[in-house]
């Protein structure tokens, strides 16, 4: 159980209500959408491409504010007044995993820390040596610690996924939402991966939302997924009850 | 029969035909047709490159002293207008910085950039007086108008899902320009750097033309008093100094600047 979370157990990690977005004026992305991600589950966002997944994660993140409708994390409103002690806990991972190319694995994970870090210390390169440590044991988890002091543009596509991971895990997440969690990387590694962050789910009682593609992998790893089509869902429920059909509806 | 078709389209004829009388206006204007008097330039010039030699090298230590100043002058200016640039062009960017501030930085940057580093080192020396602050405070407003703006549009190109990577974790905007802007930008900043050096370089070697300090002054002394032997020297000494700094900015930029 994560520090400073128990008082909230009951709550929901992630409540959507009514989520309505649109970029440019009244042409919805994002049209009544409802969601509902309970502790310690992973849900699946899934759809074809331009239906609108990535900017519903960027919605839940409190990245875009919605014009209409709420997200609420473990019962905070999270584009009103969000609580900072619960704003860094939020932890996003966007397509193409946004690390700095040209920093090491190990500082990337600490970024991580800096919504927990005020001061000059960050700023002139000085991390405190807990969270270095911290992030260095976290790296092991992940089975990376030989590619610490790596820069990041000399990692392999594997190893910056779980660089990533490890930046949002620095930052004691109750929630990460990743877009296209897995989609770059081949099926088994794709399956390792997504074995591990279901190891890390339930240990930590963390939640987890994911934009991703894969029936098979959905159905083994994930708990609830939901099925957009131009910003509409047209599937929420158990990943079991997922088919190709639903899937083949929402392409057409 | 081969018949030769054309290609070029008929209002891209018209455009390169307006371009090309355009030219020969200009030309005409500014007197490039009368040959009389190229050829008495020519004549001219002859008589100038005669009178330079041999050049004077008794004005040597004079001349290197003035060289000395005029490298402090370009480097001091430069590495303070870089060192102003840099919070600048983090302002000035839309991506990381709210727009009222954007707006106003923008035009700051854009007043110190329409006045070369001349004009700005004109009114230092009204400003601070004769000498070589005057010079390093003009070449510092005019790298300030140069590199703001460079920067901040290089700063906006730095990749968004790094600062929505940030964002996400709860970083602050200093934070941003630290860790996500900076660092995916440094290569390219500091390349535009050592060109502003260079720039710099031969723009402070005409400040003393104004009494703003550097090799400068004793350019147009001699230039007045006729002195084209001294002159000379003084002339080769700035060639010499502009050769070493282009083949070492390009070492630079080869050997640390372009991997990665
Ligand atoms: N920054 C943006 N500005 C304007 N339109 C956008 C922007 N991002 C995405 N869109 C549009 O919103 C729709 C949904 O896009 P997106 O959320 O990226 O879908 P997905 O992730 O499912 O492929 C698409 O029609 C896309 O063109
Ligand atoms: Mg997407």
């Amino acid at each position: 159980m994560l520090p400073g979370v128990s008082e909230v157990t009951d709550a929901l990690a992630v409540r959507a209500k009514g989520l309505r977005f649109a970029y440019r004026r009244n042409q919805w992305v994002i049209r009544d959408v409802d969601l509902q991600v309970p502790r310690g589950q992973i849900c699946a966002v899934l759809g074809p491409s331009g239906a609108g997944k990535s900017t519903l994660l960027r919605l839940l993140a409190g990245l875009l504010h919605p014009q209409q409708g709420i997200v609420e994390v473990l019962g905070a409103d999270i584009h009103n007044h969000l609580p900072a002690t619960i704003r860094r806990r939020i932890g996003y991972i966007p397509q193409q995993l946004g690390l700095i190319r040209s920093r090491t694995a190990l500082e990337n994970v600490l970024m991580g820390a800096l919504g927990r870090l005020g001061g000059l210390g960050p700023l002139l390169g000085l991390f405190p040596k807990e969270e270095v440590e911290r992030a260095r044991s976290l790296l092991s988890a992940l089975g990376i610690e030989d590619k610490a002091h790596e820069k990041a543009f000399r990692l392999s596509g594997g190893e910056r996924q779980r660089v990533a991971i490890g930046r949002a895990l620095m930052q004691e997440p109750l929630v990460i939402m990743a877009d296209e969690f897995v989609s770059d990387l081949d099926l088994p590694l794709a399956a390792e991966i997504l074995g591990k962050m279901r190891q890390l789910v339930h240990q930590k009682g963390l939640s987890l939302v994911v934009n991703m593609h894969e029936l098979p992998l959905v159905r083994e790893y994930v708990d609830i997924a939901i099925v957009l089509k131009q910003g509409q869902i047209i599937f929420s429920g158990p990943a079991q009850e997922l088919t190709w059909s639903l899937l083949e509806e929402a392409r057409r | 029969m081969r018949r030769s078709v054309l290609l070029i389209k008929k209002n891209e004829a018209l455009l390169w035909g307006a371009v090309a009388l355009l030219l020969i206006l200009a030309l005409r204007e500014v007197g490039l047709f009368e040959v009389d008097r190229l050829w008495r330039g020519l004549h001219n010039l002859a008589i100038f490159a005669k009178d330079t030699v041999p050049p004077d090298l008794d004005v040597l230590p004079l001349a290197g002293r003035a060289l000395w100043e005029t490298i402090e002058m370009a480097f001091a200016g430069t590495l303070l207008g870089f060192v102003v640039s840099l919070p600048m062009g983090m302002m000035g960017a839309r991506n990381i910085s709210p727009w009222p501030l954007v707006v106003g930085v923008r035009l700051l940057v854009a007043i110190a950039r329409t006045i070369p580093s001349l004009l700005w080192a004109v009114l230092f020396v009204i400003m601070v007086g004769l000498g070589p602050l005057a010079g390093t405070l003009g070449l510092a407003l005019y790298t300030v108008g140069y590199l703001g703006k460079i920067y901040a549009e290089l700063f906006e190109g730095v990749d968004p899902e790094v600062l929505e990577a940030l964002k996400g974790v709860g970083a602050s905007r200093l934070h941003l320009a630290r860790f996500a802007v900076w660092p995916e930008s440094a290569n390219a900043a500091l390349s535009q750097l050592l060109f502003m050096l260079e720039y710099n370089v031969r723009a402070s070697s005409i400040l003393g033309f104004a009494g703003a300090g550097g090799i400068g002054f004793y350019i147009s002394l001699y230039l007045q008093v006729l002195d084209y032997q001294r002159l000379a020297t003084l002339l080769l000494l700035i060639l010499g100094l502009t050769l070493t700094l282009d083949v070492a900015s390009a070492w630079l930029r080869e050997r640390y600047l372009l991997q990665g």
